[in-house]
Formats: structure tokens, C-alpha cells, sequence
């Protein structure tokens, strides 16, 4: 793999997985959300499996692989089927109308790009040049969760910020040291297990998921 | 420098004659999807012709605005042809008018357009108008936004020099800067020439409709002019869009003959394929619902933002 | 056989957590808990004898030098702050182990429970509470980051244990909120090594951290702080993070609300403590002093303002958690040695007297059928042992005199207007005059007034009791306890007294935790 290759394909990755992420906030329908959130798991396992490539190190791709198990794979089946159970009202009812919610992306996008200023200046390799993405991702996830009132798109939020976490911690240092890595993965895991036993209590309890119906508790 | 000239003078030629073509393709191409069997590719040219034998006739009450927003939509849009790298890269107009003065130019022509529909003082125009601003108002920001994260690389804003670094290394396209820019410039390419999903051409339902609604009281050669111009406006952009991401073929400051030859071709070739996808797609396609349009644009502005944004991220 | 003392804490309930999940919840497994709690406590006590021996031979020097015993391949350790840290977990969870057979006895003959939901009650307290002590005895950030994650994890359930609306709502909102702060720390984790392997730190364990602390680049270490303290502020109850709190704590069976408020803050806090001392050798004291002062007042704030209007006596203890919590965070920002060991000496005195003041707020709302305010009345007639233990508690919660809290938060003054932090500390007392005028006025009449108070059933929002469970309840079911006198079981008693007693010794004399406690300030980086 050449330098120049190297670079865009990384660059390619981050920015599907850039693009995939500002595209959950223009889409309501909640399937269609799930499909992007497939494909950024697809585009985080790309990141990671490049990076895996360049240094040469197959342990690296390997967690690459795994990754996109639990992303591309394993946390979307469980979405889509939590959408499935979950039956009428399948679109997101944002608090924040699109367009806006579109505006205010680019604002947290530079706000990104000013926080990030000091990470790239410690090293600043191709990897650490594209953390700003990460970070969007990271913001965005937070706005998501924030203005949407479903409690699915709620988990949406949450895994957008892991997954911008997780493609951080490769974009930085290859990754935090494996046993931390491993114990990261089987926590989102566990947390989308509840969120996921919660939303059936839920459907239970209120008849829906919508979060609009939880004001029971409040000062 | 002789080739440049040549060549431009080839590009207003072309757009001219050309772009009413394109539209009777990208309609034959509709009708042909849609089981029916079209008017033929030169439909558009005789509708000018039919229109232009007619007498010119002004809404009562309308001033000189009214009959120069046509001349001014038709004169903005010949202009940018001239400019705008289509068929050579070297147009002897290109150091003047850059990727600044190509947006201005086609705003000029939105808004003289916009202010002629005002100017008749009917329900239809004024909501015309008022629609077509808000669409210009995301639209514009969005074109100079886009293009500006394609001038950082090339570090200079002049349209012909991006598209002759992108002929040089044409797999630098496939970067996340080009990609996200193509976007948005792909939305907003059909936003502005009121294409579907934004503004169906073909509809006169005033619930919805944009472009049509402010050409309404235009009949004869003024109607003819704004509906050539529009069309030049559509290809124009195709024209850009296929310049910016896939330059191949385009002459340089040094073709020849042979060289203008296959760059005419080429051009041809590509807006005719960007016409029939545009118009494929928009048979499978439904109109949004007019308040969604911002939703749209803002998104396509977002991409823009996020391609300049990249580019100095990520370079 | 100091490698076994440190893994003991977390084995010991692990041990407990896999019993529970064969024999399930009974009268004799029902102390199972308690038996498991009092192990760790003693697993904790040796450990901080060890630690403070070895300390009081070793220089003072504030790093990790104070008899660190390892184990498990090194990824846990024990200094005198985690040893001091499980004495506090294993107090706590002591006080609502012993206190749950009696509630949950109460709760079965109420029918809000059945065989299956016990046996998970006693499966996830003691899964929780192997997850605190696995937090505070992680040698490293990633591990701690991992333990506290799964205290999320383990007390949504706990949370959601009623599986009514209100219940269900509140564990939704904890696990989202906290899920999210958590994954901010996990960022702030991400960027420490990102630091830390540019300075040729590439372990996140905490004496190497320590060490190379100097060396980390201070830009990314800002980042990093910010993210760290946000993120285990939010796991902590500190503002602007808060927002999950008083709901769970309101929800939550009362000795999980106990254990919650009175250890589960605190270790989350530690995280922050161990944070700090990093932070403060790569960017000298005052960025995490700023950082938590403003943290720290913004905390206080949204308690005094929320508790001036509370109706409900549940949410009320959850906000004065809230309050203490910053007020641990101040004396953190103050960073001297008096501070710390007045902090340290807070976390151990809240956590006694929070819960105290939970266990009794269980059992009231188990007899009035309502956590709202206006619902009890002349309390102190009625049941005067239970009146006399909530009000002690409060008591103790608002800092009198003979109670610990009284010394830490007298020990948090001084010391601040010591530091040369007059402003900061003046705001805060200020503040907690607002708290105590707040909580005095809406406890007098729970505690003193006459009449029979609301109805359970007539204020807007009668509590998350289902209708159904009135109807079946026997002698101390909601109805009863309206005209009637209330009930408080031996086994319940037991503990609150003990509880409160602990409490207000602690407020005399330290004893032989005070050279513990120096040690372990120290550890947190005190500054003489």
C-alpha cells in the first residue's frame, strides 16, 4: 500500500463515515436510519481495517473485523428488530425541525474542528488529521439524542457517539489496549441489551415508545 | 490562446444550440420510461420557433422590469457559458470571471427573474418569486461553498485551474472533499434548474410549483427567451458539474484542432448522459412536499460546509 | 495473602450474586446479602490496616508508594484511598443489605413483587456492589471506566425494579443519560493514552500515568480533563449532568436508592479524585480546580433552587445528594490536605447518614402508599422511632452538630478560605443556608404536623403505586397506615440506628481512620 493510497482510502472511510452520520439527522423514517447506521458501521470497520493494513499489524485488522461484527452486524439486527416489534409510528418526530437541526450540524462540525486543534498539533499524521470527523460524529450523536423524542432514536444518538468514540480511539492511538477495548465492546453491547428490554417494558407500560409520553417524572 | 478562444466562442455555440436538445431528450427519455411516445428531441426548438413568430405583449400595468428580466436571464446565462470551463479550460474570460462571478451571474438572472414576477403584481408571481428566493438563498451559499472546498486543493478560485488539476490527477476525485461537493452540487444543480424533487417543470399546480409560477404571464418571444434560457441554465451546470468531477477529454490551453474536436464530443456526450440520468430519476422519483425543499437545501449546504470543512482537515 | 485481600472484595459478592442466582431469594438467603457486605467490610478494614502501616513506614511523597498489594496480573491494586473507598461500600452496602429482608418482605405482602423479581433483586445488589468494588480497586483508568459502566448496567434493572410507568421511565432516562456520560469519559480515556503514548506512557494504569504525568502534552490533556470530569461528573450527579438522578433515586427500591446515593456518587467521584492528581501534575492545579469549582457551585445551585419547590420527600434526599456531591467537588477544587481528608471524611458521613435517611424513606413510603410531602403528617406521634431516625439523618445531612458531616463541611470551609478560594466557598455556604431553610420547611410538618395529611390517591401525581396493590395489601399495606400507628421491623430499626450512631461517633473522634485518611488524601494529592 502506497502513502498516496494509504491516505485516501483512510480519507474515504472517514468520509462515508462523516457523511453516514450527518445523513441520520436529515432522514425521519427510522428504518432508513438503521440502514445508515449500518453503513457507518461498514465504514468504521473500513477505517479501522486500512489502518490495520498500514501498519502491517493483523491483530489490528482483526479487531477491525470484530468491530464490524458487533456494528455493521450484530447492534443493527438488533435495531431493526426492536423497529419490527415496535410496529406503527416509524418516523422520528424531531424537537428541532430538520432544516435547523441541519444549520446547527455545520456549527458543531467547526466546534469540532476548534476542539480538535490540539490533538492534531501533538502528532500530526493523516490518522490524526481526520479526528475532527470523529468528533462530528460525536456531536451530532449528542444533538440526535437531545431533540428526538423515540426512544429508538434515542439509541441511535447513543451508538452514533460510540461509534465516533471508537473510530477516534483508532484514529489516535490504533485503539486503546486490548483487554479496555474488549470490555468497551461488551458494555455498549450489554447497554444496548437493556435499552433494548426497556423499550419492550416500555411498549408495555405506555403502549409506544414515544418519549413524549414519559412525563411522569419532572420538578 | 487561439485554441482558448476558439474554444469558447465552440461553448456559447453549443450551450446555445445544444441545451434546448438536451431538454427534448431528457423529456423524450420521460415519456419513453413512462409508456408514451414523445414528441421527439426537437420539440423544445420548435416550441421557440412557434413562440417566437408571436406577438410580444405585456401584462397591463408592468414596466421596463418585466421585459428585461428575460433579455437579462438569457444574456447572464450566455455569459456563464462563455465562461465556465465546458470545453476548454483556457476561455480568455476565465481570469476575469471566476467561481465567484459564475454564481453572481446566475443569481443575477434568478433575481432578475424573480423582480420581473414582481413586477406584474398577480398572486402567482409574487408567490413565484418568494419561493424561488428562498430556494436561492440556500442555493448560492451552497455553489460558492461547495466549489470553494474544491478551490483549496488547486489554491485558487478560478474554475478553469480546478478542473485542470483535476484532469491532471483525475483520482483525486475520490476523495471525501470531492465527494461530499459533488453532492451538494448535484442537489442544488437540480434545485436551481427546478427540477424534481424540488420543482416539477412539468406541473402548473399552484401549490407547489416554483419556476412556473413566475413565468406565468410571459407569452411570446419573451416566454421563448426565458424558456431557452433555462435551459442553457440546466445545461450549464450539468456542464460544471461534469467538468469539476470528471474532466476527461476537456482541452487544455495547448489542443489543437482535434483536440477541440473530442473535447466537443466528450462534453456532449457527458451532459447528454447526466440529462437522461437526471430525467430517468426523475420518473421514479415524487415531487417534496414544498416545506421539505429547505430541509433539502440545508442538507445539500451541510455537504458543502463539511467538504470545505475537510479540506482543511483532512489535508 | 495480600493479592487474596484484594480480590477478595470483589469475589465475595460475585460469590454471593452466583448463589443468589441458584437458590433465589428466601428467609435464610435473605442474609446472604448482609453476610456477603460485612465480608467485604472486613476485607476492606484489613486492607486499610495493611495500607496504613505500610504508608505510615513509607516517605510521604503522594505518589503511589503507600503499599500498593496487587493482583490479578496487576490489573487490580489497593492504596489507602481504594481500601478507604471500600471500607465506605462495604458500610453502606452493610446498612441496605440488613435492611432489605424487611423491605422486601413488606413489599411481597404489598404485592409489588414476586419470587422471581427477589431473586434478581438479590442477584444485581450484589453484582452492583462487586462492580463498585472492582471500580475502586482497578489499578488502572480503562478498568475503572469498564466497573462504573457496569454499575449502569447492572442498577437499570434495580431502577426499573417496580416495572410501573414512573419506574420504567426513570431507568430509561438513567441508562441513556449515564450511558452517555460515560462514553464522554470514554473519550477523555481515549485521549489520556493518546497523551500518554507520545510521552512513552502507553499503560492507562495509574501509578505509570502518574509518573509521566509531567510529560503528557498539556493541550491534549485539557481535552481530556474537561471530557473525564464531565463524564464521570455525570455517573457522579454532579450538574449540568444531573438530570438522571432524582428520577432513579426516586425510583429505585430503597435500599438500591442507599446504596446509589450513599456509595454509588462517591465511587464515580473517586474517578474524578484519581483524575485530578494526574491532572494537576500536566497542567499545573489550577485547570481542574476551576473546572470543578465551577461544577461544584453550579451543583449547589440547581439543589437549592430545586429543593425550595419539592413536594416529594424521595426526590428531595435525591437533590441533597445532588448538594453534597458538590460540595465534595469544591473541596476537591480546594486540594489541601485538610480538604481532602474533610472530603474523604463527607463521602463516608453522606453515605451513613443518606442512607439512613432512604432505608426510613422506604419504609414511609411503603406505609403511606405516597413519596409526596403533604401525604405524611405528624409523623413523630405516630411512629417515633421512625420519626426520630429520619429527622436525626436529616439532621446529619444538614451538617449539625454531633454528626460527621458537621466536621467535614466545617473542615471544607476552613480550609477553603485557608486556600485563598473565600468567594467560591461563601457562594456555597450561602447556598446551603438556602438548603437548610428549604429542607427544614418542607420536614417540619412531614415530622410534626397534625391531621391526617393527603390521602395517598388525591395529590396530582399519587405516587406510582398501582391501584391493585391497595387492595391486597394486609395490616401495613397504604390504607392502614392513615388513622393507624406505623410499624418499624426490629431488622429495619436495627440498621438506622446503627447506622446514625456510626455517624455521630464519627463526628467525635476519627479514631484509627485518621492516619488512614491522611494516607489516602495524600494519595489524592493533597498539597500541604
Amino acid at each position: 500500500m502506497t502513502d498516496a493510497l494509504y491516505v485516501q482510502a483512510l480519507y474515504l472511510a472517514c468520509g462515508a463515515f462523516l457523511l453516514t452520520g450527518v445523513l441520520v439527522l436529515w432522514r425521519r423514517e427510522l428504518s432508513a436510519i438503521v440502514r445508515l447506521f449500518t453503513l457507518q458501521g461498514v465504514a468504521l470497520t473500513a477505517l479501522v481495517v486500512v489502518l490495520g493494513l498500514w501498519q502491517g499489524e493483523l491483530e489490528l485488522v482483526l479487531v477491525g473485523a470484530g468491530v464490524g461484527a458487533l456494528r455493521a452486524g450484530l447492534l443493527p439486527y438488533l435495531m431493526r428488530r426492536a423497529l419490527v416489534a415496535g410496529g406503527a409510528g416509524r418516523e422520528t418526530q424531531p424537537l428541532v425541525n430538520v432544516a435547523t437541526s441541519l444549520l446547527v450540524a455545520a456549527v458543531l462540525a467547526m466546534l469540532a474542528y476548534a476542539v480538535s486543534q490540539p490533538l492534531i498539533r501533538l502528532s500530526p499524521t493523516p490518522a490524526t488529521q481526520a479526528v475532527p470527523v470523529a468528533l462530528t460524529v460525536l456531536l451530532i450523536g449528542f444533538f440526535v439524542l437531545v431533540t428526538r423524542k423515540r426512544a429508538l432514536s434515542h439509541v441511535v444518538g447513543f451508538l452514533l457517539m460510540d461509534n465516533a468514540i471508537t473510530a477516534a480511539a483508532f484514529l489516535t492511538t490504533s485503539g486503546v489496549p486490548l483487554v479496555v477495548e474488549l470490555g468497551i465492546s461488551l458494555d455498549v453491547l450489554l447497554a444496548v441489551l437493556v435499552l433494548q428490554v426497556l423499550t419492550t417494558r416500555m411498549r408495555a407500560a405506555f403502549g409506544g415508545t414515544d418519549l413524549d409520553e414519559l412525563r411522569e417524572l419532572h420538578d | 490562446m487561439v485554441t482558448g478562444t476558439v474554444g469558447a466562442v465552440l461553448q456559447v455555440l453549443l450551450i446555445a444550440v445544444g441545451s434546448p436538445l438536451l431538454v427534448g431528450v431528457m423529456r423524450q427519455v420521460r415519456a419513453r420510461l413512462e409508456g408514451r411516445a414523445g414528441a421527439g428531441i426537437a420539440q423544445p426548438w420548435r416550441d421557440l420557433r412557434k413562440l417566437l413568430r408571436k406577438q410580444a405583449i405585456s401584462p397591463h400595468g408592468t414596466g421596463w422590469v418585466f421585459r428585461l428580466a428575460p433579455l437579462l436571464l438569457a444574456g447572464t446565462a450566455l455569459v456563464a457559458a462563455a465562461v465556465v470551463p465546458l470545453v476548454t479550460t483556457a476561455s480568455p474570460l476565465d481570469g476575469v470571471a471566476d467561481l465567484f462571478a459564475v454564481t453572481a451571474l446566475l443569481a443575477l438572472g434568478s433575481v432578475a427573474l424573480a423582480l420581473g414576477a414582481l413586477d406584474t403584481g398577480t398572486a402567482f408571481g409574487g408567490m413565484g418569486a418568494s419561493r424561488e428566493m428562498t430556494v436561492l438563498a440556500l442555493v448560492e451559499p451552497t455553489i460558492l461553498v461547495s466549489v470553494f472546498a474544491l478551490s483549496i486543493r488547486v489554491g485558487s478560485t478560478s474554475l478553469g485551474s480546478i478542473v485542470t488539476a483535476t484532469a491532471r490527477d483525475p483520482l483525486s476525485v475520490i476523495s471525501p472533499v470531492s465527494a461530499l461537493a459533488a453532492v451538494a452540487l448535484a442537489i442544488v444543480t437540480i434545485a436551481e434548474t427546478g427540477r424534481i424533487p424540488v420543482d416539477n417543470p412539468s406541473t402548473h399546480l399552484e401549490l407547489t410549483m416554483i419556476h412556473e409560477a413566475m413565468v406565468l404571464e410571459y407569452a411570446g418571444p419573451d416566454l421563448a427567451l426565458i424558456e431557452w434560457a433555462s435551459a442553457m441554465r440546466l445545461s450549464v451546470l450539468l456542464g460544471l458539474l461534469a467538468s469539476l468531477f470528471f474532466p476527461l477529454g476537456i482541452a487544455g490551453a495547448d489542443a489543437g484542432v482535434l483536440g477541440l474536436a473530442a473535447a466537443v464530443i466528450a462534453i456532449v456526450v457527458k451532459v447528454a448522459l447526466l440529462g437522461v440520468l437526471l430525467a430517468a430519476g426523475e420518473v421514479f422519483m415524487a415531487k417534496l412536499r414544498l416545506f421539505r425543499v429547505p430541509e433539502l437545501l440545508a442538507g445539500s449546504f451541510l455537504l458543502a460546509l463539511l467538504a470545505v470543512a475537510a479540506s482543511f482537515f483532512l489535508a | 495473602m495480600e493479592s487474596l485481600l484484594v480480590l477478595a472484595p470483589v469475589a465475595v459478592p460475585a460469590a454471593a450474586a452466583c448463589l443468589y442466582a441458584v437458590l433465589g431469594w428466601n428467609r435464610v438467603t435473605a442474609w446472604l446479602g448482609t453476610l456477603s457486605a460485612a465480608g467485604l467490610l472486613a476485607c476492606a478494614v484489613a486492607l486499610s490496616a495493611a495500607s496504613s502501616t505500610a504508608s505510615s513506614a513509607g516517605s510521604f511523597t503522594g505518589s503511589f508508594t503507600a503499599g500498593p498489594g496487587e493482583a490479578f496480573g496487576g490489573l487490580l491494586f489497593a492504596d489507602a484511598l481504594s481500601a478507604f473507598m471500600l471500607i465506605v461500600i462495604g458500610v453502606v452496602a452493610l446498612l441496605a443489605m440488613a435492611a432489605s429482608p424487611a423491605y422486601l418482605a413488606a413489599e411481597l405482602a404489598a404485592g409489588h413483587t414476586d419470587p422471581h423479581a427477589m431473586r434478581r433483586y438479590g442477584v444485581l445488589t450484589q453484582a452492583f456492589i462487586a462492580a463498585m468494588a472492582l471500580a475502586v480497586l482497578a489499578s488502572g483508568l480503562g478498568l475503572l471506566w469498564v466497573a462504573i459502566e457496569a454499575t449502569t448496567i447492572v442498577t437499570a434493572f434495580l431502577v426499573g425494579h417496580r416495572r410501573t410507568r414512573a419506574a420504567t421511565e426513570a431507568a430509561w432516562k438513567y441508562v441513556v443519560i449515564c450511558s452517555v456520560g460515560i462514553a464522554l469519559a470514554l473519550l477523555g480515556i481515549v485521549m489520556v493514552h493518546y497523551a500518554g503514548t507520545h510521552a512513552g506512557v502507553t499503560s492507562l494504569d495509574w501509578a505509570p500515568l502518574a509518573e509521566g504525568a509531567s510529560r503528557l502534552d498539556p493541550g491534549v490533556m485539557r481535552v481530556a480533563v474537561m471530557l473525564l470530569v464531565l463524564g464521570f461528573g455525570t455517573k457522579a450527579g454532579l450538574a449540568p449532568m444531573h438530570a438522571w438522578l432524582p428520577d432513579a433515586h426516586s425510583q429505585a427500591p430503597a435500599p438500591v436508592s442507599a446504596l446509589m446515593s450513599g456509595v454509588l456518587l462517591s465511587v464515580a467521584f473517586y474517578a474524578i479524585l484519581r483524575v485530578k492528581v494526574i491532572a494537576d501534575v500536566a497542567l499545573g492545579a489550577g485547570f481542574a480546580r476551576t473546572l470543578l469549582i465551577v461544577v461544584a457551585l453550579a451543583s449547589l445551585t440547581v439543589a437549592a433552587l430545586l429543593l425550595l419547590g419539592q413536594r416529594d420527600y424521595k426526590r428531595l434526599l435525591a437533590y441533597s445528594s445532588i448538594e453534597h456531591m458538590g460540595l465534595l467537588a469544591l473541596g476537591a477544587a480546594i486540594g489541601t490536605s485538610l480538604a481532602l481528608v474533610a472530603v474523604l471524611l463527607h463521602i463516608l458521613g453522606h453515605g451513613l447518614g443518606k442512607s439512613v435517611l432512604f432505608l426510613s424513606a422506604g419504609r414511609l413510603h411503603q406505609t403511606y402508599g405516597s413519596s409526596l410531602i403533604g401525604a405524611v403528617r405528624g409523623l413523630a406521634g405516630r411512629a417515633p422511632l421512625l420519626a426520630g431516625t429520619f429527622a436525626l439523618g436529616l439532621l446529619a445531612l444538614l451538617g449539625m452538630p454531633p454528626f460527621s458531616l458537621f466536621a467535614s463541611e466545617l473542615g471544607l470551609a476552613r480550609a477553603g478560605f485557608a486556600a485563598g478560594l473565600g468567594w467560591p466557598v461563601a457562594a456555597a455556604l450561602v447556598l446551603m443556608l438556602v438548603i437548610v431553610a428549604a429542607v427544614t420547611r418542607h420536614t417540619r410538618r412531614m415530622l410534626l404536623g397534625d391531621g391526617p395529611g393527603i390521602r395517598p390517591g388525591d395529590g396530582p401525581d399519587a405516587g406510582p403505586m398501582p391501584p391493585d396493590g391497595a387492595g391486597g395489601a394486609p395490616a401495613d399495606g397504604p390504607g392502614a397506615a392513615a388513622g393507624g400507628a406505623v410499624t418499624l421491623p426490629r431488622s429495619l430499626a436495627v440498621p438506622l440506628v446503627a447506622g446514625l450512631a456510626a455517624c455521630a461517633v464519627l463526628g467525635l473522634t476519627l479514631g484509627p481512620l485518621h492516619s488512614l485518611l491522611r494516607a489516602a488524601a495524600m494519595i489524592a494529592g493533597a498539597t500541604p
